[in-house]
Order: structure tokens, then C-alpha cells, then sequence
């Protein structure tokens, strides 16, 4: 952290202050993994067309953001890019989904039994730089998605 | 599921699962199956074993015998004063465009 402090500081943006929770919710599952039903979150974007460069090795691509909770269908599997977020592009090319999109592991897990079921949307969760819209307007979204997909467990897979 | 492990502690959740790759591989090593299988595994094992919050699970699966990769990222001493220049005026564009299309999405 204190690494990126540096970092932006020197391109001229100080003092970014990363959210901080002295109480962390907490509940245990109230069915075993294997009868849950999971919905994956991710802060991949939907490709966008119009948006210029998102594929691999892409640099940071603003164009691609989002800014809204968006449900969307595991079927067809969704084309979900990260050229929008701030990784380490000199060791990850970006060039397999899998990376930052368990989807395909998690088909696998279900077919074996390992989890109940998948629920049919995955959500796609904006890195919106501001905790007040991430909190009062982005988790409530998340938890309306997941009320309405019957999700027991949400995973988060932030990148 | 995640590599920034310092920032998700420091913000604080039930469960993580922490993989000490370079970020942009929080399910798992590129083009390898078995990693990508086993990161999901122990994520969803935390489901079942945790019993409190802040809970972390480092995976044991190693990104590289060598480790200098960790010392790359977001790091200004690695950089020329030409690099970081170009790097100001790029951040200062793109936040620009992110700004100009966050306020389309709130018209």
C-alpha cells in the first residue's frame, strides 16, 4: 500500500485512502457448500466495442470502465475484460480469463458436486473511486442482485 | 479471491483467500488448470471452515522460485524521470476520460 501511495503520489495524486472497517460482517453458511447456490462477483467490465483496446497486454483503458451493479447471464459465457483496472501488466498478460474469471473452474466444481449450483448471472461490480457510491449505492445493488438470483453464497473476485 | 492481500486486510472481509501472484491473477495461474482448480477449491473451502471474520487463507501454490517480480509493481524507483512524466500526463488523460464518462452514466 504504502508502495502505491508513492506511486500516485508522484504522478500527482496524494492522499487516495483505501476504505477501513473495524467491523466486518460476519455469517456462517446456512448450508453446506455443496447445497449452496453461488453467484460469482467480479469488477471485470462487459467488453465494449467502442471502448479501444482491452485485450491482452492492453494498457490501462479508462474508455472500458463502468460505473453501475450489472447482472449479467453465465450463458453464453460474457466476454469480461480488465483493461480498466490497475494490475501488474509486466507479469500478467491478460491473455487467459481464467486468471481474474473462475468461470470455467467453477463449472467444473459444480458438475463434480463440489458446490450446489452456480445461479445463472454473474455480477459485475464497478471500481467506482468513491467508498460513499461503493457503499451506498454499489453493495446494495450487489445484495439486490444476489436476493434475486437466491444466491447462499457470494464470491467476490476483485482485480 | 485475491493477490493485493495488504489492501483486502486493511479494508477487512469474512474470508480471503490469498495467492501470492502478481495482481490480475486472483483465480489462478494462467493457462493452468490444475492452479486455476485448486485456487477455487480453497476459496470455497474457507465457506465451510471459517468461524470468524477477517479471516485470511494463504494458497500454497508459489508464482516463481524468484521473487523479484514482487518488487515491480507500482514501483517509482524503477522508473526514469522521462518514464514517470509520460506516466503523469497518461494518468491525467485517463482520469479525465473516466471523470467525463462517470458523468454520462449519472446524466
Amino acid at each position: 500500500m504504502q508502495r502505491s501511495k508513492t506511486y500516485y503520489a508522484k504522478l500527482g495524486y496524494a492522499g487516495y485512502k483505501w476504505a477501513h472497517f473495524t467491523d466486518v460482517p460476519f455469517i456462517s453458511l446456512k448450508l453446506p457448500i455443496i447445497e449452496s447456490r453461488l453467484t460469482l462477483v467480479t469488477t471485470a467490465a462487459p467488453f465494449l466495442s467502442s471502448a479501444g483496446n482491452q485485450g491482452p497486454n492492453a494498457p490501462y483503458n479508462a474508455e472500458a470502465k463502468f460505473f453501475a451493479v450489472t447482472g449479467i447471464p453465465l450463458d453464453p459465457e460474457p466476454d469480461l475484460r480488465i483493461s480498466h483496472l490497475s494490475y501488474d501488466r509486466t507479469h500478467c498478460a491478460a491473455n487467459d480469463r481464467n486468471t481474474w474469471l473462475p468461470i470455467n473452474a467453477l463449472r467444473q466444481l459444480e458438475k463434480e458436486n463440489f458446490i450446489g449450483e452456480l445461479s445463472e448471472d454473474i455480477i459485475c461490480l464497478p471500481t467506482n473511486r468513491s467508498q460513499r457510491k461503493t457503499i451506498e449505492e454499489d453493495c446494495p445493488a450487489v445484495v439486490r442482485h444476489c436476493q434475486r438470483l437466491g444466491t447462499d453464497v457470494a464470491l467476490l473476485v476483485p482485480t | 479471491m485475491g493477490c493485493a492481500r495488504d489492501i483486502v486486510e486493511h479494508v477487512g472481509v469474512p474470508r480471503f483467500f490469498y495467492s501470492e501472484f502478481p495482481l490480475g491473477h486472483s483465480a489462478g495461474k494462467p493457462h493452468d488448470e490444475n492452479s486455476q482448480r485448486r485456487t477455487l477449491a480453497g476459496a470455497l473451502r474457507l465457506f465451510a471452515t471459517t468461524t470468524q471474520p477477517r479471516t485470511t487463507m494463504k494458497s500454497d501454490q508459489i508464482w516463481s522460485q524468484d521473487d523479484s517480480w514482487e518488487k515491480d509493481f507500482l514501483n517509482i524507483q524503477r522508473l526514469s524521470e522521462k518514464e514517470i512524466e509520460k506516466l503523469r500526463e497518461d494518468y491525467k488523460q485517463q482520469r479525465a476520460t473516466a471523470a467525463k464518462l462517470k458523468n454520462l452514466s449519472n446524466d
